[in-house]
């Protein structure tokens, strides 16, 4: 049955009326009105609907709401906005790395938090990290660039 | 683009007259001053009175707005689809009006505010909707020229548009920018428009501007659409919310002809949320106020990824098992009455065939392949007795709107469609079919009803790319020339365009149509003694419709290797014997381009043989694909002990005239070879007697990152103004399949005529030829 819970989103709270056994993902897009994780298989199996909890890229179409607790969740929202993007959005407008971009929230959050954990990635590294995620334009080549370019970007950044 | 598009119907507190809407990409405020009758009528709540017909194309405000603020707005029926066509239309229309293409937006696809322009499909967007575009951009600046000339007294002659300004040439102190001049009014200029759809001839005494002076088209002007997408703000059909929306989830046949017996609804009212049942005829689904009650529902009645059998839910079915075999497909084909088409009929195959050294046969066979579009089908419906509004996503919303008066029964004008862009369909997959099933959801509760489609119902209903199998015969002579060449292929439709729940309800007008397979080749090699035709049939099995491509890329294959065993029995160099026989320069000029940038040696396949467990292969294959020419060339390893094929090195020599956005077209070319990888590599849909049963991504395996070609290289051939601009959208997919299977030949000596070529099958190939 519905019940209010709060979960935390892009660094605030929010009370939602939702079924506790009800996926993350519906409250994200449903009840918070955000656009960037997407529904794309409710299995798992695509990565449309990464977001990040935690620091960790997470599957929201299989997260049980009652499972969030206290976990601080990040969308693709929380991350830049067309006039202030984070260096991995950047790099992804840089390489023109989309076509439908209906994956590309994935992609962009996955290596956001790989990034944040391995920020002198190879190549190889890079494809292993995006390998669960689909991609059905076949942006494959650009995403990987991307995040090349995400890396070293960050890299300066840090730097600097 | 970002535009809610029914927000520009929407009369501000200005009144009705003045319509404003946020550009949420760009951060702007564009405010609207000019009057559109249709859309003005639109902003009222669907009546009788409501018209919402399409804009008169001969009027120059069907195509465009210049707005006070010194911007424009382009109004096109064409729509994004990931291929970047937003910003190359924008493109072609912000060079002839002379106005920096940061200045200028682009409505798409609604029904009331664009002029049909045809479906975007059939890489046919720049080549049609662009000249039409061109033409009306052009007669606008004609237009904003005889204004200044009004506004300044002076013969237009004198003056120069540029930059979005009229200036006095020579006296640039003489200057008033587009959007003072026109004031905030309409563009109210016969420009003329004959035609429709592909073929619409728009403004044809427009002066267009000479290709030579060109600065925005050829240029890798930076995608509109793509700052949006990478932060969540651009707002996708899957995004849209309409007050008082319920959610609504389709309960499908356990067996696609099977027929609803019985429902019981037990449990259902106990789920927090759930509306009602919509049963009728065939058709089923559930409405919930949420999307979370909607799929449990639908779970209840028999919805899930892998559903025990007709009566295994509380939705009965009967047991329909009227698939073919999966393993008889192919046979299948052969069977089925349909027409045969020739395509090319030269000389005699049969008086050739006697008297020659070397007769060759094969048989390519190609399964059923599936859009797999990420994101679902989705659209949302608002049916009323005197009018209905939707929201869709799908590539032909004018000829879809069409549909949709038929289905309610209410005339086209009655009827808009406010477009969005959803997630890359490659075809006619769902797109069209859920705005018929919202429709019959809405209808039957009195709300706005939102559809979203299961993975399962997206894997299991969508139209499929059908089967084919193709036969063909090559004889040579003592010398090694070709002396009679047979290529018969056996076809399905790849336009069924009917809706599954026009079907389902049953009891309506005829709705789209079945058709036949047609002749998706386009022959081009000079035999002596050629017979090449397609056996066009209807449906054969399930639901067949286009796919990127349709038909030419398994076409493609089975002429493109079956070519390359003929080359290796005459033991020549498979990339000079195609040129042997090749008239069509623009085919030599791409073969050669591809030849040259990859660095070809000539030799015959297969290579020498090689030592170890990987072996190195290469491959060449070409295509005339809608008027653009093609040619690929890859480097492959195949692991003999594994069968797994690895993609090293791909390169791409691309004909298609003159390019708008050379960017755009690599990204595109990249998007082709890798989707077509995945299609040579792994695609197969799988089905029972009853239904498909690769009903997700585990089912129906696409191609992954770690698969990926190490590079991809692109070269852009007859770039110039000399040849108009044709497609890129779908022809560097058609070589891949015959280039994959040429260099898995040249490396191992096997040759694969059946895709796709998934590990074992190649294993089995290699073990099988040892």
């Amino acid at each position: 049955m519905p019940q209010s819970i709060t979960i935390n989103v892009n660094g605030q709270d929010h009370a939602i009326d939702a079924d506790p056994d009800s996926m993350l993902l519906y409250a994200l897009r449903d009840n918070l009105g955000l656009h960037g994780p997407k529904f794309g298989c409710g299995l798992a199996q695509c990565g449309a609907c990464t977001v990040i909890i935690d620091g960790a890229a997470t599957r929201s179409c299989v997260m049980p709401l009652s499972s969030v607790g206290a976990s601080k969740v990040t969308t693709l929202e929380g991350l830049g906005t067309t006039e202030h993007p984070h260096p991995v959005q950047q790099a992804f407008i840089d390489e023109q790395a989309v076509q439908c971009g209906y994956c590309i929230n994935g992609m962009i959050m996955v290596a956001k938090a790989f990034l944040d954990t391995n920020p002198h990635p190879t190549r190889d590294q890079i494809i292993g990290a995006l390998n669960d995620n689909l991609c059905r334009c076949g942006t494959h080549m650009r995403i990987v660039r991307a995040v090349q370019r995400a890396a070293q970007a960050m890299q300066e950044g840090a730097q600097g | 683009m970002n535009t809610r598009p029914e927000d520009l119907h929407r009369p501000d507190s200005a009144g009705p007259d003045r319509r404003s809407f946020l550009k949420g990409a760009a951060g702007l405020v564009v405010a609207f001053a000019f009057v559109r009758p249709a859309a003005a009528a639109a902003a009222q709540p669907a009546s009788a009175a409501a018209s919402f017909a399409s804009p008169d194309a001969g009027k120059l405000y069907a195509w465009l707005a210049i707005n006070p603020d010194n911007t424009a707005t382009l109004f096109t029926g064409k729509v994004e689809v990931g291929t970047g066509l937003e910003t190359a239309l924008a493109q072609i229309a912000a060079e002839e009006l002379e106005l920096p293409i940061d200045q200028l937006d682009v409505v798409m696809g609604t029904t009331s505010l664009t002029v049909d322009q045809g479906p975007t499909y059939g890489s046919m967007s720049v080549r049609y909707a662009g000249p039409q575009i061109r033409h009306a951009a052009a007669a606008a600046r004609k237009a904003l020229l005889d204004l200044g000339a009004d506004h300044f007294k002076l013969p237009a002659q004198q003056l120069l548009a540029k930059n979005g300004k009229i200036s006095e040439i020579g006296n640039p102190s003489q200057s008033i920018t587009y959007g003072e001049l026109v004031g905030g009014k309409r563009l109210d200029i016969d420009i003329g428009a004959t035609g429709t759809g592909f073929d619409m001839n728009v403004a044809p005494s427009a002066p267009v501007k000479d290709p030579s002076t060109y600065t925005v088209v050829g240029q890798s002007v930076r995608r509109k659409d793509i700052p949006g997408k990478v932060t969540g703000q651009l707002t996708y059909i899957h995004d849209v919310k309409v007050d008082g929306m319920l959610h609504g989830r389709v309960v499908r046949p356990f067996g696609i002809g099977a027929q609803l017996v019985s429902v019981d609804e037990t449990g259902l009212k106990d789920i927090p949320g759930f509306v009602q049942v919509v049963r009728r005829g065939n058709f089923l689904g559930v409405v919930a106020e949420t999307q979370w009650a909607a799929i449990q529902a639908a779970d209840k009645l028999g919805s899930n990824l892998d559903p025990q059998g007709p009566t295994a839910g509380q939705a009965k079915w009967s047991d329909w098992q009227g698939l073919p075999p999966q393993e008889e497909i192919w046979d299948t084909l052969r069977k089925t009455v349909g027409g045969n088409t020739s395509v090319a009929a030269q000389g005699s195959v049969d008086m050739a065939l006697p008297f020659a050294a070397k007769t060759l046969q094969a048989t390519y066979e190609t399964p059923f392949q599936m859009h797999g579009s990420i994101g679902p089908s989705c659209a949302i419906a608002d049916v009323k007795k005197d009018g209905a509004t939707f929201w869709v996503g799908t590539q032909m919303p004018h000829e879809t709107r069409g549909d949709m008066a038929t289905l309610l029964g209410l005339a086209v004008d009655q009827i808009e469609f406010n477009w969005y862009e959803a997630s890359g369909a490659y075809g006619r997959n769902g797109l069209d079919h859920v705005i018929a099933d919202a429709a019959v959801m809405s209808q039957a509760v009195g709300r706005p009803v939102r559809v979203q489609w299961m993975r399962w119902d997206e894997h299991g209903w969508e139209p499929k790319g059908p089967a084919i199998v193709q036969d063909l015969t090559g004889a040579l002579d003592k010398d090694g020339n070709v002396t009679a060449w047979r290529h018969h292929m056996w076809v399905p439709t790849t336009s069924d365009t009917r809706l599954i729940a026009v079907e389902e309800v049953g009891g309506f007008p005829t709705i789209g149509s079945i058709g036949l397979g047609g002749p998706a080749i386009t022959y081009a090699y000079s035999f002596a003694n050629a017979d090449v035709s397609v056996h066009g049939e209807g449906r054969v099995g399930m639901m067949t419709s286009w796919l990127r491509s349709p038909a030419q890329f398994e076409t493609t294959y089975a002429m493109e290797a079956f070519l390359d065993e003929l080359a290796a029995a005459a033991n020549q160099d498979p990339l000079s014997f195609r040129l042997r026989y090749l008239t069509d320069q623009r085919a030599i000029d791409v073969l050669r381009a591809a030849a040259d940038a990859y660095g070809w040696e000539s030799r015959p396949s297969p290579a020498k043989p090689q030592q170890g467990n990987l072996a190195k292969g290469r491959g060449v294959a070409w295509v005339n694909r809608d008027d653009a020419r093609v040619a690929t060339i890859a480097d492959i390893t195949v692991d003999r002990d594994t069968g797994e094929i690895r993609v090293k090195r791909v390169v791409v020599a691309h004909d298609c005239g003159l390019v708008i956005n050379p960017d755009g077209i690599k990204n595109q070319i990249e998007g082709n070879i890798v989707q077509s990888l995945s299609r040579t590599l792994h695609e197969e849909v799988t089905f029972d007697r009853a239904h498909v049963t690769s009903r997700d991504w585990q089912g129906y395996p696409i191609l992954r990152f770690e698969e990926i070609p190490d590079e991809i290289e692109i070269v852009l051939v007859n770039n110039t103004p000399q040849y108009p601009s044709y497609g890129a959208g779908e022809p560097s997919t058609c070589p891949t399949a015959a280039v994959i299977s040429n260099a898995v030949f040249d490396a191992v000596g096997v040759r694969l005529r059946r895709t796709p070529f998934r590990p074992e099958r190649v294993k089995a190939a290699i073990s099988g030829a040892s």
